[in-house]
């Protein structure tokens, strides 16, 4: 038996060895473990990473391979092993927690394979990190809100998901500020799992025993959007708007433009209100970024184990509108995109990076890059 | 009957070098755990697989590392093995992996590198075992249904993880490490496969003690069980009890190969905990299988992922290929002379050489063979019988629906007590009954499956993909509803009726078929989304389920039409009687004349249906669809059945029940979102809430 299995592996071995000496040009081998590939965010994430890995600076020197673990751990852990196994150099990584992951990525880590998480983080001091400060984000969007509140009124949060880290630090450095301005009260807090269809079911519980009257501003993590549009279905004018501190998607953006602009394709509530607005991300490039990375590493150079992004802000003052989209044009500082070409408003609108020339609209949308 | 030889023997990492007398053991028991047998042979297969693909040979460190990777979910499935033999179910298992991993975690110190194996075993066994104690108590002595008992554990025990450890941390001592990650034997017997194997030795021995054959015995029949003098309240006791620690144990080896804490790591483990139980051969409802094949079952789901990227399978694909492993995996087992497949072919080949022969029933004059004196009693009986009051004739329909009501109406009550001026306020019942329908609709679909004995998880992608399919035909146009709706009515009719086909047809188990189906539905939903669902609702569809219509929301007026058609559906058409009929027994309403199979597929067709129907009044609701908005109604959907008075089991239970439970638990959630509690205390509320419930729901005296 053992000898059977040893010689069919043998030859299976050989046949690969032959397969990969086909190949003209040493590329490197990289893999993407992915976690729950069901939501807006993760897509558009691997659209970035995919568009990358096929843009001309980098499809000649990597092979990428993308696979998903789901929302299980368990088979992530496998999953990484597998892809140690199967010869990676580096392995890309959305970690499902920052911290079951641990020995499995030490272990990778002792086999000299580079390991780069992104968005969420993996504890495990020989991996590579690509994040935001979570923190910051907290901190700054509601200092926003509590200014715009000048430090006095009722407001409702909308969290992420409990048990994680990110929901964490965001939720307790925002509760920190608001604790800073006696005035402020906190009379709700509902669990957004960073859905919009979650924060709509979620608020609507809530708005069952209040009403929109009773609320003086919103801090989200994600739902602002959704929030806009409720209000407006239960009669207010776009000027009544509440002050919303929330995530960077594309719908929440346009309502953030002076109203009277003219977009392309808008239509209410995916139209320009004058809401007014912070609009913060978890910016979608940041796997791209973690690709270009790995990368870097495998070719010898030197990389901080911890990337920390710079916090994409967008508020009234600072929101542009892209003609196309292209990097070139994102670079000079537009940042919310026209509903005929990106007709989901729960899409996320951050997606410039100065590091990453290859990456415009259309890796976002499609996995295609600019070059 | 050596079980756990037939293990060994089936590793092929391990010399082969055992003594031939096993093997006429093997022989004799092979009829008897034909499944088990299946499973073991349907892993060497992909294992085999999964050498010939991936490059280089497979050595000690890649078995060493597939069994680490398994074990977690083979002794989680090994436990639920258990309770499933005993006839139950248990949905709190994820759930006592993620607290004893909290627990671990939270409570080990720093300092100590070399802290005791044994005590921290010890700990986190006694931990599963106090949480399954919990179970035990109110399913097997209380008489609850095991799996609203579970579900509200669940709740509990995730609401108490969170409190335990906020978020993922913690320190776990390495020693842990060394012990279940290394070497049993250096090159040869990695620690998890030798703890594998301890755990089914024990097994083998207790299967042979008295509560063994008691477990058996009460899982296939607990009135014949009891009626032999087993006291099947204590064997299900302690089942919970011991799949409890089975639980721990498994949150143990994932402390351990973690090394750090985190609340949710075992929460995502229940499906795939309930897959491996499936694919390891044994059946839902009790009586049949046994842990082995599940832990052969547990280690085919792992090494699928190998598999997948040994074939650089797209990642949209892989729930797709998933569902298809695990469909293929169980037809495989259930091939045989006797297997459900076999008798649908041989039967169409009858029924095809009868009709050739003009022998079939339905070919004959249909002519009244009645006897004589049978329309003679039926008269005289009919005038003698006098009609029975209203309450009297729905006494048990009203006992088992009203605790959904009287709790409904204890929660409105708080409701009023906390948050103030809801009673009266009309947009609060506005709002309570808009976010209800979802759930109500549910609840017909789902409660019809339940009602028939089966389960549908492909509810929650059957959802997503008609939510987006209806927004991406639409794209905000009302005309454009015309065929939108029909269309996506059409492909939600279609997904029913391969469910129904491969629960009549194939004769698999409808978790199986159903979770198969919700990974080829989460595929299909990628594929045609390319990522990012575009396209939004109509007005006319945004108006329905947010706008107003003289103060009310104008679905409002459809929900009050879904029930009492569901109500007469179920309860006034034959097409009602027969699901009772099915539910009761499979075995007589076949005999009584009923197409079994037919009421069977469209119990699933009108599943799917109602989730198509949840999953455009959501795109109504949210204005767009998105990935994975399905989600969150899964669980709900069977717990509303469950709540509203039916049985799991299958042919008890009333709609208006189902409804009130939908009712209940909206407005319970509606409660816990107005005040400003932690998560995890609103997690515990929901779960006592919900089981305080049901145990007005108790069984007075049965078996």
């Amino acid at each position: 038996m053992t000898t059977i299995v040893k010689s069919l592996a043998l030859a299976a071995g050989l046949t690969c060895a032959f397969a990969a000496s086909g190949e003209a040009v040493e590329k490197h081998k990289v893999f993407l473990s992915m976690s729950y590939i069901g939501n807006d965010w993760q897509a558009e994430a691997a659209n970035m990473v995919k568009a990358l890995a096929a843009s001309k600076d980098y499809a000649d020197k990597v092979d990428l391979q993308v696979q998903v673990a789901g929302p299980n751990a368990q088979r992530q852990i496998q999953q990484i092993n597998a892809m140690v196994q199967a010869g990676a150099e580096a392995i890309v990584v959305y970690p499902i927690s920052p911290t079951a992951l641990n020995q499995v990525v030490k272990n990778a880590c002792s086999k000299g394979v580079k390991v780069v998480a992104y968005d969420a983080e993996i504890t495990e001091p020989c991996a590579y990190n690509v994040t935001i400060d979570q923190e910051e984000a907290g901190r700054k969007t509601a200092e926003w809100l509590a200014d715009k509140l000048g430090g006095k009124g009722d407001v409702v949060l909308v969290t992420g998901v409990p048990g994680t880290s990110v929901d964490i630090a965001r939720t307790k450095a925002a509760k920190e500020v608001f604790a800073k301005h006696p005035d402020i009260k906190i009379v709700g807090e509902a669990v957004g799992m960073w859905s919009q269809a979650v924060a709509r079911t979620e608020l609507s519980k809530l708005l069952a025993t209040r009403k929109w009257d009773d609320i003086d501003g919103l801090w989200m993590q994600v739902g602002c959007y959704t929030a806009n549009a409720m209000q407006l279905e239960a009669g207010k004018t776009d000027d009544e708007l509440l002050p919303c501190a929330g995530e960077g998607s594309n719908g929440g953006r346009i309502q953030a433009l002076a109203k009277g602009t003219e977009v392309e394709g808008a239509s209410s509530p995916y139209a320009p209100l004058g809401a007014p607005r912070i609009s913060y991300a978890s910016p979608p490039y940041s796997g791209a970024l973690a690709l270009k990375l790995a990368v870097d590493m495998i070719e010898g150079k030197d990389v901080p184990h911890h990337t920390t992004l710079p916090l994409p802000l967008v508020t009234n003052e600072t929101i542009q509108l892209c003609e196309t989209g292209s990097w070139e044009e994102m670079k000079s500082g537009c940042n919310t995109f026209k509903p005929s070409i990106v007709a989901n408003p729960g899409w996320f609108g951050s997606i410039f990076s100065d590091q990453l020339p290859q990456l415009g609209l259309n890796a976002a949308l499609v996995g295609q890059p600019e070059t | 009957m050596n079980q756990a030889a037939v293990v060994t023997e089936n590793r092929p990492t391990r010399a082969p070098n055992a003594a031939p007398a096993w093997y006429a053991g093997i022989g004799r028991s092979a009829a008897r755990s034909r499944a088990t047998l299946v499973a073991i042979v349907v892993f060497a297969l992909l294992f085999l697989v999964t050498d010939w693909i991936s490059p280089g040979p497979i050595t000690y460190f890649d078995v060493s590392f597939l069994a680490s990777g398994g074990t977690t979910l083979a002794l989680a499935a090994v436990g639920q093995t258990l309770v499933i033999l005993s006839g139950g179910f248990d949905l709190s298992a994820g759930a006592v992996i993620s607290l004893v991993n909290a627990v671990l975690a939270a409570n080990m110190s720093m300092t100590d590198m070399e802290a005791s194996v044994v005590e921290w075993t010890a700990v986190g066994i006694a931990v599963g075992m106090l949480v399954g104690a919990f179970n035990g108590l109110f399913i097997a002595f209380l008489r609850l249904q095991p799996i609203v008992v579970t579900l509200s554990t669940m709740f509990i025990v995730q609401g108490g993880t969170l409190l335990v450890l906020e978020q993922p941390g913690g320190f776990v001592a390495p020693s842990l490490g060394a012990f279940y990650m290394g070497d049993a034997v250096p090159n040869l017997l990695p620690a998890p496969i030798l703890l594998l194997g301890v755990v089914l030795l024990l097994w083998a021995w207790l299967k042979r003690t008295r509560y063994g054959l008691a477990l058996y015995a009460s899982g296939s029949d607990p009135a014949s069980a009891a009626a032999i003098g087993i006291s099947v309240p204590w064997v299900r006791f302690a089942t919970y009890v011991i799949a409890g620690g089975l639980y721990g144990l498994a949150g143990v080896f994932i402390s351990a190969q973690t090394g750090s804490g985190d609340p949710l790591v075992g929460n995502s483990l229940l499906l795939s905990i309930f897959a491996a139980v499936v694919i390891g051969g044994t059946r839902l409802g009790g009586g049949k299988g046994g842990p082995v094949g599940s832990v052969f079952g547990a280690f085919t789901l792992m090494i699928v992922v190998n598999i997948l990227l040994a074939l650089n399978v797209s990642a949209y694909f892989s729930t797709v290929a998933e569902g298809g492993v695990l469909l293929l995996a169980v037809l495989f087992a259930s091939l045989s002379r006797d297997s459900v497949l076999a008798e649908q072919i041989r039967e169409g080949l009858a029924a095809l050489r009868a009709r050739s022969a003009g022998l079939l029933v339905t070919q004959r004059p249909k002519v009244d063979h009645r006897l004589a004196f049978a329309a003679r009693r039926g008269a005289e009986a009919g005038a003698a019988t006098p009609v029975p009051g209203f309450l009297e004739r729905n006494a048990e329909t009203i006992r088992y629906a009203a605790p959904a009501y009287v709790a409904l109406a204890l929660v409105l009550v708080a409701t009023q007590f906390v948050l103030g001026n809801v009673l009266t306020n009309f947009s609060y019942w506005n709002a309570l009954f808009v976010l209800s329908t979802f759930l109500a609709i549910l609840a017909l679909g789902q409660g019809a499956v339940i009602l028939t004995g089966g389960l549908d998880l492909s509810l929650p992608w059957t959802i997503a993909l008609s939510g987006i399919l209806l927004a991406g035909l639409v794209r905000g146009s009302d005309p454009a509803l015309v065929y939108a709706l029909p269309l996506v009515f059409a492909v939600a009719a279609a997904i029913g009726l391969a469910n129904g086909i491969g629960v009549v047809m194939l004769g698999l188990s409808p978790i199986v078929v159903t979770l198969a189906m919700n990974g080829i539905l989460q595929g299909a939903a990628l594929l045609y989304s390319n990522g990012t669902p575009s396209g939004f609702a109509s007005p006319a569809l945004r108006w329905f389920m947010t706008g107003y219509l003289g103060g009310v929301t104008p679905v409002l007026v459809f929900l009050a039409a879904f029930v009492i058609g569901a109500t007469v559906l179920l309860g006034r058409t034959s097409f009602g009687r027969r699901v009772y009929a099915i539910g009761n027994s499979l075995e007589a309403a076949r005999l009584s004349g009923v197409r079994t199979g037919r009421v069977i597929i469209a119990v699933y067709v009108l599943s799917a249906l109602c989730a198509a129907l949840v999953g455009i009044l959501l795109t109504g609701f949210s204005g767009q669809a998105s990935l994975g908005m399905g989600d969150d109604y899964l669980l709900p959907s069977i717990a509303v059945v469950v709540v509203g008075g039916a049985l799991i089991t299958g042919g008890r239970g009333h709609y208006l029940g189902m409804f009130g439970g939908a009712l209940l638990l909206t407005a319970l959630q509606t409660l816990l979102a107005g005040t400003t509690l932690p998560y995890a205390f609103r997690a515990i509320l929901f779960g006592c809430v919900v089981l305080a419930a049901v145990i007005a729901l108790r069984e007075r005296r049965t078996s």
